[in-house]
């Protein structure tokens, strides 16, 4: 468990504003804050890796005291083992991408951990490269892989993602979704993104001026309509053709492309690129085991 | 998508399933779905109510007295009737509003409808949705 209870005076653009939280976090949750700029999300997670002190409050991380005002406790950022991803990257550009990672590797701590990044990234053919000469995915890759060198308790992104294409974005989501589940690491995210949200987080808050103003599932804050559906998924808009009066959507969900078809009612107002959510009973939908041959190496 | 403002009348839950039944002017419609009071905090006694259904799921028959095991029953008359090659749209006022069905030429054609027809509109109890 993570418990948070902080306070600390911020500026911004339209003014002075009290962040003032009080929350906890489950181990191994995946978390996303939501909100406008301004409302305290990017200094929230400042406050969580140590580069900025509130000025009143405490942080204990899996029972340990990461700060306590009152004690006059507050640990250095290289102590509380945080993992931090930043929108702009953040690589050192002096450095080949594989420097950039065992800048980051501590004292006697097994080399192999640089390996395992690389391939779990697929940054081997980039390994050598200096950061200039990747893309901007490829820099989100190595930035990642860098944030987990040290094999953190804590993933840390501020909308990592946000610079990057949809293609490369939803390639990062999956690797992202993959890091989070196989090392169980809890992670506090930062988007704007609605899909990317639904498909990453377990739960979302909403920060406003400083507060949380809403805790809950994704589906909670996305979705206006609640439908009792349990067949529901959230697509994206990709053509929609009429044939007489009925309408055949494509749909983009996930990596997959569906066709559903659609009412006037219900295409009246959406256009490729919009997100819909998708939702039929759960009493329809046959199931099939597929045969995978597991190939031999 | 059809959706008619109803009322939950009665909640049979079992495991995970409930048997809802809901109010709608001049009818009660049913519908099986995979949550009870204790996961979907909407289904209550006495609690408003959207019911959902895709135009495609609506089956019309002429007539009343229908020997079918369909119990989603909505009696209507035809406002208007559009022709696909393929399929046909029939919007049909009933008590509890206006609804639309999409049904193949073919069968609109056997059971010779026309405007102005008074029908039976049915859905299938797993076909319905709820929505708060």
């Amino acid at each position: 468990m993570i418990e948070i209870s902080v306070h600390k005076k911020l500026w911004s653009s339209t003014g002075e504003v009290s962040l003032d939280l009080d929350l906890t976090i489950k181990e191994g949750s995946f978390l996303t804050i939501y909100g406008k700029s301004g409302a305290g999300k990017t200094s929230f997670l400042r406050i969580l890796t140590g580069l900025l002190k509130p000025e009143e409050g405490h942080i204990r991380v899996y029972g340990k005291t990461w700060l306590d005002s009152q004690r006059g406790i507050n640990l250095s950022p290289q102590k509380r083992g945080v993992g931090f991803v930043f929108q702009d990257y953040a690589l050192f550009p002096n450095m080949t991408v594989e420097e950039n990672l065992f800048f980051a590797l501590k004292k006697g701590q097994d080399r192999k951990t640089i390996q395992e990044l690389i391939e779990v990234m697929e940054l081997g053919e980039l390994r050598h490269l200096p950061p200039q000469s990747l893309s901007g995915g490829q820099k989100q890759r190595t930035a990642l892989a860098r944030a987990l060198v040290q094999r953190p308790q804590l993933l840390l992104l501020d909308e990592p993602l946000s610079a990057l294409d949809a293609g490369m974005r939803t390639k990062l989501q999956q690797l992202i979704l993959q890091i989070h589940r196989e090392y169980h690491l809890t992670t506090l995210l930062v988007s704007h993104d609605a899909p990317e949200i639904l498909k990453l987080s377990s739960e979302v808050i909403l920060l406003e001026e400083g507060k949380v103003t809403k805790r809950g599932a994704p589906i909670e804050f996305f979705t206006h309509k609640r439908v009792s559906g349990k067949f529901q998924f959230t697509g994206e808009v990709l053509k929609i053709e009429r044939q007489d009066f009925i309408f055949i959507v494509t749909l983009l969900i996930g990596q997959d492309v569906v066709r559903v078809v659609a009412d006037e009612s219900e295409v009246r107002e959406l256009a490729p690129g919009d997100k819909v959510l998708v939702a039929s009973k759960a009493f329809n939908p046959i199931l099939g085991k597929l045969k995978i041959e597991t190939v031999s190496r | 998508m059809n959706s008619l403002q109803g009322e939950i009348e009665s909640i049979q839950a079992q495991g995970a399933l409930s048997l809802v039944k809901i109010m709608v002017p001049g009818a009660v419609l049913s519908t099986v779905v995979i949550d009870t009071p204790a996961t979907a905090p909407y289904l209550v006694s006495s609690g408003k109510i959207q019911v959902l259904f895709k135009e495609t799921e609506v089956i019309i028959a002429k007539g009343a007295d229908l020997a079918i095991s369909l119990q989603n029953r909505l009696r209507g008359v035809i406002s208007s009737i559009e022709h696909g090659e393929l399929l046909g749209k029939l919007t049909i006022e009933t008590q509890a509003g206006e609804i639309t069905s999409i049904i193949t030429t073919n069968a609109i054609r056997q059971l010779k409808l026309v405007q102005g027809d008074q029908v039976t509109a049915m859905i299938k109890t797993n076909e319905i949705m709820l929505s708060p």
